[in-house]
C-alpha cells in the first residue's frame, strides 16, 4: 500500500505523495467488467499507441486512449473511472478501425463510462444532456440561430424529429425512465448543488 | 498375411507416469490394476519415464519373461515415442510392428488437469482399446527401396543455391530449379546486408558462379516444376522449361551452330523496340521484351518475354551468325528422377497498399523498403541515389515504418513477425545517414527485435548514428498535396504525446507471405502448410527442415519469415538431411500397405482410379484378373480397402478385424 508521510503542508503532502503501483491498486475483475460490457478483448492490447494516433481528441487534450487501455489491463479501477479524460471521448472509432489487434478500444471506453456512472461518477454536461433529450428528444435542441439557417436555405425552420412531432417524446421518456436515466441525471445534479 | 495369427496373445501393459506430466492427473495404480483384469493381458507395469532406459528395459524383459505377443504402452504419443517403444519390443524379441501406443498425455492427462476422475476413466478405456488391437496385430517387415541417387533443390535463392551446393559437393547430382531466368533470388535485389553491411551482391555472386560451374549441379533457371509423382528415393518430377526464346552456346551446339548461342552480350537488348518495367527493379527501371534482369545475372543468358515481344526480328539481326535467337521456342517438358527433394520457395512482399491509411500506390513518397533497397543500390535505377519518387530531391527527413502488415490481427495484414524488417530499417537508417548528410532518419516501432548475433550491437551502432528511434505504431500518413510531403500520425507512447511528423519519404517495412507459387508447388509435392500459407516443417523443434512427405524438405523463408543466416543454415540442414537417404543408398518404408486378398479379389479394379497414388493395378495371375498393390507407391491411406465392394484389401496395421476389435473394446467394455 502506498506509503502516507504527515506533511503538515498539503500542497507538499499532494507533492510528494507516494505514486508506486501497489499490487492492491489492482482489481482483476475490472478488466472482466470491461471486456464483458465492451465486448472487445481488451486484455490483449499490446501498447502500440495506434489507437491514440488515430484520436481527434488526443492532440487538444490530455486523453490518451492507450492508457486507459493500460489501466483496463492492470486493473487500475480507481484510476480510470475517476480520470475526466475518460469522458473525452468522441466515439468516432478511428481507433477501431485501425486498431492491429482488431480490438474496439472505443468499446472499452464505453464500458468504463457505465462502470463509472453505476458510481455516480460522470461530468454534469453529459447529465444535462440527458435532462435535454428528456425534455426535447435532442441533446443539442433546435436553436433561433439554427432555424434561421434552416430558412435560409430553404428548409422547415424545424426538422423531422421530435421537434416536428413532439407527440413521439413520450416514447423516448418511457425508454429513459425504463433504465432511471432521468431520475439519475436529477438526482445525482441535485446532489452536486 | 489376410489372417489372424495370434491364438493365444499374451499382452503387457506399461504405463509411463512421464513425471507428473500423467501421474498428476491420473491414477497409474488404478489403471494398472484395471489393465490387469483386461483379457489377454498377462502383465501391468509402470514406471515414472517409460522411454528411459529402465523403463525400456521394462519391456524388454516382461516380452522374455512373460512370453509376450504384444505390448501396449499408455505414455504419450506415437509422433514422439513409437520408435522407442518400437525398438524396445524389437529387443525383446517381437517384432516391432506388434507394439501399440495408447496416448494418455497429450489427449488426455494435458486436457484433463482438473478432471483427475474422468481422465482416469478415460486413460482405461484408452488401454483396453489398445490390448483389443495389440491382441490382433501381426508380424510386419518393413520394405526396403533404393533411393535414386540425385537430388532437386526447387528455388534459386540464396537457400537454394545453398542446398544445392552442399549436396553437389557431398558428391550428389543435384537439378537447381528456379522460376525465374537467374538465380540469386530475393538476395541478389539487396544493396547491403545487417549487421555487418556486407554489400549484398558481393558475397552472392561468387555462389551464383558456384553453382554455375559446379559439375554436379545442373542448373534449370525459367523452369517450373509441373508434376509430381512417386515417392522418397523415387520421385519422378515433371518440369516445365518455359520458352526462352534464347539458346545457350551448348544448346546451339547440339543444334549444330558452330560457335553460336548467347553470350549476353546484349546487341539484342540494344535493337530491341519493346519497353517494359523491369520487374527485378520492382518496374522503377525498364526492360526491353529481350532481357536480363541485372549484369550479375547467372546464367549470363537472354530471355524474350513472349507477352510483350512483336516479334519484329531485329534481335534475330542483330545476333547474326551466333544464331541465339529463336522466336519460334515452345515450353518444353522433361522428365526427372530424384532420390530427395529440397523446397526453397522464398517469398513475396505483402501487398501494403492493402493498409490504405499508410497510402502505398496513393502517396507519390510512400515506398517499401524493397523498393527502397534498389533505391540506395548503386546498381539501381538512380545509381545509389535516393530520391523521392515525386520530384526526384533527395530527402532530408526518412520515417520508417516497422511491423507494417506484421504483427496484425484485423485479418487485412499478417499475424506473425516478419522478423528482419527491424534489422534492415536500422541498416537504411545507417544508409542514408551515410550517404545523405544531415538526413535524419525517424524510426517508428513498437519493439526492436534484434536478437541475432551481433545484432543488439548494430541497434547500439545505429542509435549512436543519430537515427531517431519513436516508440509507436503510425496511425495514418497524410500527404501535402503541394509540396507531396508526408504527416506520419503516431503517438510517441513513451512520451504519451501524439505526433505529427512531417518527412520527405516514407518507407514501409511491409510484412512477407509465401511467394506466389508456394501453394500450387507444395500441394505438388504433398507438403502441409500452417495457417499462415508457410510450409509446415514435421516438427518445429526437432525435425524444422523435414516435412510430413518423407523425402522431401525445407530450406528457408518459404517455411516462416527468416534473415539470410538462418536461411543459409536451415539449407545446409536440409541439404544434408536430403544427402542421408541418397548416401544409405535405400529407404525403408513403413509396413502399412494395402493387401490384395487374391482369393476375394473379383478383378473388377473399381480400386484402381480410386488410388490417390496411383499404387495399384490389375494383373493376370493363374488365368484370373486380380488387383496387384506396388507396395513402395502405397501410403496405407485405406481409401481403396474402405472402398473394395468385396472387401478385398487388407489394410496391413490397420485391419478391419483390428480396428473393429478397437470400436468393440471401446463401445462393448468399461470395468466389468
Amino acid at each position: 500500500m502506498a506509503v502516507k508521510k504527515d506533511y503538515k503542508d498539503q500542497k507538499l503532502a499532494e507533492k510528494l505523495r507516494d505514486r508506486k503501483y501497489y499490487v492492491p491498486d489492482s482489481n482483476p475483475e475490472f478488466i472482466k467488467d470491461v471486456e464483458k460490457i465492451g465486448q472487445t478483448a481488451a486484455h490483449m492490447c499490446y501498447q502500440c499507441g495506434t489507437c491514440t494516433g488515430s484520436c481527434p481528441s488526443a492532440p487538444r487534450s490530455s486523453y490518451r486512449i492507450r492508457l486507459f487501455m493500460r489501466k483496463a489491463v492492470l486493473g487500475l479501477e480507481e484510476e480510470a473511472l475517476t480520470d475526466p479524460d475518460l469522458w473525452l471521448c468522441t466515439t468516432c472509432y478511428s481507433c477501431t478501425d485501425r486498431c492491429p489487434r482488431n480490438l474496439a478500444p472505443t468499446d472499452a471506453i464505453m464500458a468504463m463510462r457505465n462502470l463509472a456512472f453505476k458510481r455516480d461518477i460522470i461530468p454534469r454536461n453529459f447529465l444535462q444532456t440527458v435532462q435535454l433529450i428528456y425534455k426535447s428528444g435532442h441533446g443539442v435542441p433546435n436553436n433561433d440561430a439554427n432555424r434561421a439557417a434552416r430558412k435560409k436555405l430553404g428548409l422547415e425552420e424545424e426538422p423531422e424529429t421530435t421537434h416536428k412531432y413532439p407527440e413521439y417524446l413520450p416514447g423516448i421518456r418511457r425508454i429513459l425512465d425504463h433504465y432511471r436515466l432521468k431520475e439519475n441525471a436529477d438526482r445525482i445534479l441535485a446532489e452536486g448543488e | 498375411m489376410a489372417e489372424v495369427k495370434n491364438k493365444e496373445a499374451r499382452i503387457g501393459v506399461f504405463l509411463c507416469h512421464c513425471g507428473t506430466n500423467i501421474a498428476g492427473t491420473i491414477d497409474i495404480e488404478a489403471v494398472k490394476e484395471y489393465a490387469k483384469t483386461i483379457p489377454n493381458v498377462v502383465v501391468a507395469d509402470n514406471y515414472a519415464y517409460m522411454c528411459s532406459t529402465p523403463g525400456q528395459n521394462k519391456i524388454a524383459d516382461a516380452i522374455k519373461e512373460q512370453n509376450l505377443t504384444g505390448v501396449v504402452v499408455a505414455a504419450c504419443t506415437p509422433r514422439l515415442h513409437e520408435p522407442t517403444f518400437r525398438n524396445a519390443t524389437k529387443a525383446g524379441g517381437l517384432n516391432p510392428f506388434r507394439f501399440e501406443m495408447a496416448n494418455i498425455r497429450d489427449q488426455n492427462s494435458w486436457v484433463h488437469m482438473h478432471q483427475p476422475e474422468e481422465a482416469t476413466s478415460k486413460a482405461k478405456d484408452a488401454v483396453r482399446i489398445a490390448v483389443a488391437k495389440a491382441s490382433l496385430l501381426e508380424d510386419l517387415v518393413p520394405k526396403s527401396v533404393p533411393v535414386e541417387k540425385t537430388a532437386m533443390v526447387v528455388g534459386g535463392g540464396v537457400g537454394g543455391m545453398q542446398a544445392a551446393l552442399d549436396l553437389a559437393n557431398a558428391g550428389i547430382k543435384t537439378y537447381l530449379v528456379e522460376k525465374n531466368p537467374t538465380i540469386g533470388g530475393r538476395m541478389s535485389q539487396l544493396d547491403k546486408t545487417f549487421p555487418t553491411l556486407d554489400c549484398s551482391q558481393c558475397i552472392l555472386t561468387p555462389k551464383m558462379v558456384d553453382v554455375y560451374r559446379n559439375e554436379n549441379i545442373e542448373l534449370l533457371t525459367y523452369t517450373e516444376v509441373e508434376a509430381v509423382e512417386g515417392y522418397i528415393g523415387n520421385f519422378d518430377v515433371t518440369l516445365r522449361k518455359k520458352a526462352r526464346g534464347v539458346i545457350t552456346p551448348a544448346e546451339a551446339e547440339a543444334r549444330g551452330i558452330v560457335g553460336g548461342g548467347c553470350t549476353g552480350c546484349g546487341d539484342c537488348a540494344t535493337v530491341c523496340p519493346v519497353i517494359k518495367p523491369n520487374p527485378f527493379e520492382l518496374g522503377m527501371a525498364p526492360r526491353k521484351a529481350i532481357y536480363i534482369y541485372h549484369p550479375q545475372v547467372s546464367p549470363l543468358i537472354y530471355t524474350v518475354d513472349f507477352d510483350a515481344c512483336v516479334k519484329c526480328g531485329l534481335c534475330v539481326e542483330s545476333c547474326g551468325e551466333k544464331k541465339a535467337v529463336d522466336l519460334d521456342m515452345k515450353d518444353e517438358l522433361m522428365t526427372v528422377k530424384v532420390g530427395t527433394v529440397v523446397l526453397a520457395l522464398g517469398y513475396d512482399i505483402f501487398p501494403i497498399e492493402k493498409k490504405f491509411e499508410w497510402g502505398y500506390k496513393n502517396y507519390d513518397n510512400v515506398i517499401t523498403s524493397l523498393e527502397f533497397e534498389r533505391l540506395i543500390c548503386a546498381s539501381g535505377p538512380t545509381g545509389g541515389h535516393l530520391v523521392r519518387p515525386s520530384d526526384g530531391a533527395t530527402p532530408k527527413r526518412v520515417a520508417f515504418v516497422l511491423c507494417a502488415g506484421s504483427r496484425d490481427n484485423t485479418g487485412v495484414g499478417k499475424p506473425y513477425c516478419s522478423r528482419f524488417c527491424c534489422m534492415y530499417s536500422l541498416k537504411h537508417a545507417h544508409q542514408i545517414i551515410e550517404k545523405i548528410p544531415g538526413v535524419v532518419p525517424y524510426i517508428f516501432y513498437m519493439d526492436i527485435r534484434s536478437f541475432g548475433k551481433m545484432y543488439e550491437e548494430f541497434y547500439y551502432r545505429i542509435q549512436d548514428e543519430g537515427a531517431k528511434f519513436i516508440r509507436g505504431r503510425v496511425a495514418n500518413i497524410l500527404e501535402d498535396p503541394k509540396t507531396k510531403n508526408l504527416h506520419v500520425n503516431a503517438e510517441d507512447t513513451l512520451l504519451g504525446r501524439p505526433v505529427d511528423m512531417e518527412v520527405d519519404l516514407v518507407v514501409l517495412a511491409a510484412a512477407i507471405q509465401p511467394a506466389a507459387e508456394t501453394e500450387k508447388t507444395r500441394r505438388l509435392f504433398g507438403v502441409s502448410c500452417s495457417q499462415d500459407g508457410w510450409l509446415l516443417e514435421a516438427h518445429p523443434k526437432l525435425n524444422p527442415c523435414g516435412t510430413t512427405t518423407a523425402g522431401v524438405y525445407l530450406a528457408g523463408v518459404c517455411q516462416g519469415p527468416k534473415d539470410i543466416p538462418d536461411t543459409v543454415a536451415q539449407a545446409e540442414g536440409a541439404a544434408s538431411a536430403a544427402s542421408i537417404p541418397i548416401h544409405r543408398g535405400e529407404v525403408e518404408l513403413e509396413p502399412y500397405f494395402a493387401q490384395c486378398m487374391e482369393d476375394k479379389c473379383a478383378g473388377c479394379g473399381m480400386c484402381v482410379p480410386q488410388c490417390p497414388y496411383s499404387a495399384l493395378a490389375l494383373v493376370e495371375k493363374d488365368g484370373r484378373t486380380v488387383m496387384q498393390v506396388t507396395e513402395a507407391k502405397c501410403k496405407g491411406c485405406g481409401t481403396c480397402g474402405g472402398f473394395c465392394p468385396g472387401g478385398a484389401i487388407w489394410m496391413q496395421h490397420f485391419a478391419t478385424p483390428q480396428i473393429i476389435a478397437q470400436i468393440d473394446a471401446f463401445l462393448l467394455g468399461g470395468e466389468q
